[in-house]
């Protein structure tokens, strides 16, 4: 079998034992589903790095290896935070999503082949890196979103803010959950952004053309932007503070299937045959 | 105090609401009116923000969804003349340059600076916050500083010439694609232009016909793998990359399934050309400007060769007509369009023409005497009946719908009628018959008994024949090679399972045609990837008041940079790859939107990453 089936199916296992963690919490299962989770998270790096030393190049000179990467570091992403938060549920779904991903990237054309001048620069390689984890971070809070929208109904109102355990986060503050991942993240989209504009400066002679690539990524930018300055408007909007966090979550779901408009769904456009940077299209 | 709480743990920074209220009445206190303060409240608001940004959004949208600066025409062949026009009269088609576009771009300059002012306190902690909404303010005037004053461009350089202009792209008021020049305050020189390619890279391409479905295969050597969507299995079991078909020719048994001869024509000691000739098969040669026509005639016993050779002076064509059943059969001499009635039937035939190769197109004195054949209209009960009659395939009626199954038709002598001025007939049989013919204007002049490896002149030329090898059952041995170590014709060998069960043979990647798996409906192609360019470099040189003033081999992302021009190297000529095609970028606004880059990065990390790490601290600090 190779290493792609192992690797989603390690993914699937994971998941299935953060469900089993969160009826029956034991110390135990805690380690074990977490455990897991290094695992297929070790197994997907090992995918990119033997890409990277098959390749030649970076592993990301197109849709397959960017996705098997992007897998990679939404795995990455989530680990870190579970080291800081208690996240209970959130890596059930987490996991799911990075095989989510890389199962798509298995329907991908997965031929090695020679990376064009463009790509030969180490701003590409800054570039992506910072994008996929900020992409990586937005599904974090993508399922954050998910979860505190899904629960919310069930959850009462009447306990006070501080869970027992001091770092567990109680399902009625996911919101704030998903606020401090995307406040985590958009420092690296920022980054991957102004780092695409540097490469595409020298690559191309202009750090901004329009091109619908970097119009979308900008779209997913503002997106962000917006979802972080809005907690400073709503309270102004005499909208109550249940209400608000619901709107901001489900802006969150809308600001990740943007995200993933511009990672893959742009490709889809009438423009993109303009565009210099859609992938596959060498 | 509960807003207070919720801005706390969710906004960027917890806005602490007193504070504001100050700064507020600061303000308002200074502003002469409340109608000015409102201007001002708004120009400030968090809410003015959110909206442009959503404007923003959808107007990207739109400038994504819609082509952006196309030529009139392209619209209106794309969207219709009535919403082309409305495209540019809301200048939808050049979203990003339009005027409404640049006034929420003011609109939000404004924004920012106003509520950057509004908010400015000398806090250490607000670094982030001027920083981040400083820096939009620099990209945009950087922005409009290269609108203003940048030029971009490009030119097409040949290698060895030079150039001081380039041409740059507009679209007109017309709507249309239009080239302005513009000229260098220099000269580039392009003394050298090298292009180079990757090695070529081959991929598998199986094609399943049924379901219409292609998919590259992995080229691992030794992989079993399932073609997605099929019961197809494919394995690749060898690799060559410069791979050779060699056809070996081997006698598989000593009974004559597959009769052949090798003959030598010699022209006054040396070869003039040699040969297999296959009975079944290719069984002729044919030397034009000799005039010359070699023939290998195998026949399955001594009586036939002698009655083929007895018939060589007097055969006349003719066309037997034969009906099975009856014993009724008859000869006809060769009268085109003449009407033979068959005695003792109802049928009658008609010759309506013959030619001497079937299928060539050329009138028929100049067609080679290769497949003879004649085209007969058949009358009988059931209506006419057309049919091509071949001289050299009896059967061909047999496996070809025909009304009158019963009726056989056959032809003989027109090969031997239109024979070439010399012809040469190898004649043999099982029980060792084997006489060579000479024949000159339709009379034999010799018949000899032929040996191997022995020549025998043909008179009135200067050629001899010889047989040197004879083969009863002729075959190929098929054997691939390899030719040179580089990568030449690679070839794969695959082995398909399918419903036919194991087959296995090499695929060429310089085979256009698929090869076929035996039920004809999954195919192999090897082929190149596409060349793919690796580098393309160009060594410039910049001319100034005649002499050099700088020199660089420009690659993609490696420019040269002169009198606050930036040469790139962006393209190159697909065909001959001869010349280079530059690209020249003029951008004053670079050192300011660059500082916005800057102070942004270090904005959203000031934001998100040290603010937070100095309030826990300062946090710790307070309550110890
Ligand atoms: C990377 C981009 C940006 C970041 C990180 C950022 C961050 C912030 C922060 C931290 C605040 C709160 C300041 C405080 O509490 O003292 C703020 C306020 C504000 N931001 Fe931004 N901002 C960004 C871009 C923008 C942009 C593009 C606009 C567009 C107009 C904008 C408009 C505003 C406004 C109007 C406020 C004032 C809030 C108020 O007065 O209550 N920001 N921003």
């Amino acid at each position: 079998m190779s290493i792609i089936n192992i690797t989603l199916i390690v993914y699937m296992i994971a998941s299935v034992a953060y469900i089993v963690r969160e009826i029956w919490r034991s110390g135990a299962i805690k380690w074990i589903s977490l455990g897991l989770l290094i695992l297929s998270f070790c197994l997907n790096l090992t995918m990119v790095a033997k890409r990277s030393i098959e390749a030649g190049h970076p592993p990301f000179s197109n849709l397959y290896e960017s996705l098997v990467f992007y897998a990679c570091c939404t795995a990455f992403i989530y680990i870190i935070f579970e080291f800081v938060y208690n996240f209970r549920i959130v890596g059930a779904l987490a996991s799911v999503l990075s095989m989510l991903i890389l199962f798509y990237a298995t329907l991908q054309d997965d031929t090695i082949r020679p990376i064009m001048p463009a790509l030969k620069s180490n701003w590409m390689l800054i570039h992506v890196v910072t994008y996929m984890l900020g992409y990586a971070a937005f599904g974090i809070a993508f399922v954050t979103s998910i979860i505190f929208l899904v629960t919310k109904p069930f959850v009462k109102k009447t306990k006070d803010d501080t869970g027992s355990e001091g770092k567990e986060i109680l399902l009625r503050n996911f919101d704030k959950l998903s606020y401090k991942i995307v406040a985590f993240g958009f420092p690296f989209l920022t980054l991957g952004m102004i780092t695409g504009a540097v490469w595409a400066k020298k690559a191309w002679g202009d750090y901004w053309s329009w091109d619908p690539k970097e119009t979308w990524s900008l779209i997913t930018w503002l997106a962000y932007l917006v979802y972080l300055h809005t907690p400073l408007v709503l309270p102004k909007m005499n909208i109550n503070k249940s209400k608000a966090s619901v709107m901001l979550s489900i802006w969150l779901l809308v600001a990740f299937v943007i995200v993933n408009f511009t990672f893959i769904g742009m490709n889809y456009l009438p423009s993109a045959s303009d565009s210099a940077h859609i992938y596959g299209s060498q | 105090m509960e807003n207070v709480k919720q801005n706390k743990s969710q906004a960027v920074v917890g806005i602490k609401k007193d504070n504001t209220k100050q700064v507020n009445q600061g303000q308002s206190g200074k502003s002469e009116r409340g109608n000015s303060n409102k201007v001002w409240q708004f120009f400030c608001s968090v809410k003015l923000a959110v909206v442009i940004i959503l404007i923003m959004v959808v107007a990207c949208i739109l400038g994504t969804v819609i082509l952006q600066e196309k030529t009139i025409d392209e619209y209106t062949a794309r969207y219709g003349y009535g919403l082309a026009t409305f495209f540019k009269v809301t200048q939808l088609n050049n979203v990003f340059h339009s005027y409404w576009f640049s006034f929420l771009l003011v609109l939000l300059c404004a924004n920012l600076i106003s509520c950057t002012i509004k908010r400015w306190r000398n806090t250490f902690l607000q670094t982030g916050f001027i920083l981040t909404h400083l820096s939009i303010i620099l990209i945009l005037v950087g922005g409009v500083v290269k609108l203003q004053l940048g030029i971009k461009g490009g030119v097409n350089v040949y290698e060895g010439k030079t150039a001081n202009y380039f041409l740059t792209q507009i679209i007109n008021r017309k709507g249309a694609l239009d080239y302005v020049k513009k000229d260098l305050p220099f000269t580039i020189a392009l003394d050298d232009f090298i292009l180079e390619k990757n090695e070529p890279k081959f991929q598998l391409v199986s094609y399943v016909k049924s379901k219409d479905k292609s998919k590259v295969l992995d080229s691992k050597l030794g992989k079993r793998q399932r073609v997605p969507g099929s019961n197809y299995k494919v394995t690749i079991k060898d690799y060559i990359s410069d791979a050779e078909l060699k056809q070996e020719p081997i006698n598989t048994s000593d009974t004559p399934e597959n009769p052949a001869i090798f003959v030598k024509l010699f022209g006054s000691e040396k070869v003039a050309a040699e040969g297999w000739l296959l009975a079944y098969d290719r069984n002729y040669y044919e030397d034009k400007k000799q005039n010359l026509r070699i023939e290998y005639i195998w026949l399955s016993s001594q009586e036939e060769v002698e009655k083929a050779i007895n018939s060589i002076e007097t055969s006349n064509t003719k066309l037997s007509v034969a009906v099975s059943g009856k014993g009724v059969s008859q000869d006809y001499p060769l009268d085109l369009n003449k009407v033979f009635k068959l005695e003792g039937t109802d049928f009658s035939v008609k010759m309506l023409q013959y030619v001497l190769n079937y299928g060539d197109r050329r009138p028929v004195e100049q067609q080679p005497t290769d497949n003879p054949a004649i085209q007969v209209e058949i009358n009988g009960p059931e209506g006419p009946e057309t049919r091509w009659v071949f001289e050299k395939f009896l059967d061909w009626d047999k496996m070809h719908p025909a009304k009158y199954k019963n009726l056989k038709i056959t032809c003989s002598g027109l090969a031997s009628t239109y024979m070439a001025k010399n012809t040469v007939r190898i004649y043999q049989s099982p029980e060792g018959k084997q006489v060579i013919v000479f024949i000159k204007d339709k009379h034999i002049t010799e018949i000899v008994p032929w040996e191997l490896e022995k020549k025998y002149a043909i008179a009135t030329t200067d050629r001899q024949v010889m047989v040197s090898n004879y083969f009863p059952s002729f075959d190929f041995k098929k054997e691939v090679v390899k030719k040179s170590d580089q990568i030449g014709t690679p070839a794969v060998f695959v082995e398909v399972e399918g419903p036919n069960g194991k087959v296995s043979d090499w695929v060429f990647s310089d085979n256009q045609y698929a090869t076929w798996y035996t039920d004809n409906n999954f195919g192999l192609v090897y082929e190149p990837t596409g060349e793919s360019v690796k580098h393309f470099i160009s060594h410039l040189r910049i001319i100034d008041n005649e002499q050099t003033v700088a020199e660089k081999a420009i690659k993609v992302n490696d420019p040269l940079k002169y009198k606050g021009y930036v040469i790139y190297q962006s393209s190159y000529d697909p065909e001959a790859g001869n010349y280079s095609g530059l690209q020249i970028v003029k951008d004053p606004g670079i050192p300011i939107v660059y500082s916005g880059f800057g102070a942004l990065c270090f904005g959203v990390i000031f934001i998100f990453y040290i603010k937070p790490f100095l309030r826990k601290k300062l946090k710790k600090e307070a309550e110890v």
